[in-house]
């Protein structure tokens, strides 16, 4: 008797995987039944790799993918090979419009959307069930299937994340985090657990994992995405160019001592804000120089329920409304309507962010900053 | 004479499960040589026919297995389930009403005659 050893075992499945037997199980099975036949018919001393060779051709006709080939047709079903086709067509038809549709979105160029839209859709809605159809007829288990299927709901969620995303469509947030929530949560712990039970898939299982995981935390990262620092620069320097036109309009119409009250009230409220979103009250003259930008973000506790920020926006409103009294300045109601100043000051942190209280507030200092003259004609 | 293989393929899993039902787990390679021996080497069982059929039949549920680990080796046995088992039965029944109909349709005299 032949006695078959770990390098002639690597040398038989080697062969197998080159000759196309991808099926686990069937790899199993004929490394198996050739070992049995070496065995049993190889004398001791004889040649292996010749009689390997001479022997796995009484396995198949043309070449042993045939077994395999007839295996995934017992297996699956009669339109198993038109479900292929649809499934490589719809997958290639995907990617490409896909990519053609990003090139096009980069250009500018018209029919973008459309060549998007259709190759997410098609990805998400055809390639992947089919993918999900014919994998779940190859898992055995229960477990398998229920791995295959959640993945399937990940990959379907996450692409139409993207999609919202890219359309800026409602709800792509909802989709992201459910899609991330359902492979952190639920596909990494059940794939792990069943994977690495087996000897067979212990390895693949880890390495795949150990990428899930990666990839998720990535993913995650990219959702709170801030602005990039050449965006925060370019709000800084409209800000500080408000200022400058507000600055130069004061000084060519000082303004009357009820007036300057206001300005200063308004003053004061922005650089609470900058004080905590640039870390100072003004913005340094060199700012470009030390990379200290405005940051916009949700305002701080100053402005909600009766802090400080809001104390300062009550007497803001209070000063403004005894202005349009002694003035009879009517128009500037319709200014305020559209301000900050609008609306009950403690909801404030509820409804502005910091960029958008600093231009809101500027824009009804610039109003009055305006020659009474200009605020008369508009009457 | 050894049969043709057209002939064998439509009584392939009747064969296995007849086997299986006979012995309480067997692995490929032993089902081969357990037919060729029991037939005198007159119906050869190909690798290619056979293990299509007995994932075929794990799949239909009528048989279960069981992995032994040997080495770097794994061996699966297979053995048949209590649906399996039933199905067995059904189609030797089923086979040996085909037989008899078919030496009618044939006219073939039994030879112990």
């Amino acid at each position: 008797m032949y006695r078959i050893s770990d390098e002639h075992v690597d040398y038989i499945l080697d062969d197998l995987v080159a000759k196309g037997i991808d099926m686990e199980d069937l790899q199993l099975n004929l490394l198996d039944h050739i070992c049995c036949i070496i065995e049993r018919e190889l004398e001791d001393g004889g040649n292996f790799e010749r009689f390997y060779h001479d022997n796995i051709r009484r396995f198949y006709n043309k070449e042993l993918r045939e077994i395999e080939e007839e295996t995934i047709n017992l297996l699956t079903f009669k339109n198993y090979y038109a479900m292929r086709k649809v499934l490589i067509g719809s997958g290639v038809f995907a990617v490409a419009a896909f990519m053609v549709g990003s090139l096009f979105k980069y250009m500018y160029w018209p029919g973008a959307n459309i060549l998007l839209v259709l190759g997410m859709v098609t990805f998400s809605l055809l390639f992947l069930p089919l993918l999900f159809i014919l994998k779940s007829r190859e898992a055995r288990e229960r477990s398998d299937k229920f791995v295959v299927g959640i993945g399937t709901l990940t990959g379907v969620l996450f692409s139409l994340a993207i999609l919202f995303i890219v359309q800026h469509w409602p709800g792509a947030n909802v989709l992201l985090f459910l899609s991330m929530g359902i492979a952190a949560f639920v596909l990494l712990p059940v794939y792990f657990f069943t994977g690495i039970r087996r000897p067979e898939t212990k390895l693949n299982t880890i390495l795949m994992s150990v990428i899930l995981v990666g990839t998720i935390g990535l993913h995650f990262t990219m959702a709170r995405l801030r602005p990039s620092h050449s965006q925060l620069a370019i709000a800084t320097v409209n800000y500080v160019q408000g200022e400058a036109l507000l600055g130069k309009m004061l000084s060519v119409n000082p303004p009357s001592p009820q007036l300057a009250e206001i300005q200063s009230l308004a003053a004061q409220v922005k650089a609470m804000v900058l004080q905590r979103y640039m870390g100072s009250a003004t913005v340094p003259a060199d700012f470009e120089v030390q990379h200290i930008y405005l940051r916009d973000g949700t305002l701080g506790p100053e402005f909600s329920e009766n802090a400080a920020g809001v104390q300062l926006l009550r007497r803001l409103n209070a000063a403004i409304a005894g202005y349009e009294g002694s003035s009879g300045d009517t128009a500037i109601a319709g200014v305020l309507r559209q301000s900050v100043l609008n609306g009950d000051p403690s909801e404030t942190g509820k409804r502005y962010t910091s960029m958008s209280l600093l231009n809101s507030i500027s824009q009804v200092q610039m109003y009055l900053a305006l020659p009474q003259q200009g605020k008369m004609a508009a009457k | 004479m050894i049969f043709s293989s057209e002939l064998i393929k439509g009584t392939l899993k009747t064969i296995v499960l007849k086997l299986l039902a006979d012995n309480s787990k067997m692995y490929g390679y032993e089902i081969t040589q357990r037919v060729k021996e029991l037939t005198g080497d007159r119906i050869q069982l190909t690798e290619g026919a056979l293990y299509p059929t007995l994932h075929a039949l794990e799949q239909e549920g009528l048989v279960t297995t069981e992995l032994e680990y040997m080495g770097k080796r794994v061996r699966k046995y297979y053995k048949l389930s209590p649906s399996g088992k039933s199905r067995s039965k059904e189609r030797i029944t089923e086979f040996a009403e085909f037989m008899s109909t078919m030496s009618v349709l044939l006219n073939i005299q039994p030879k112990t005659a």
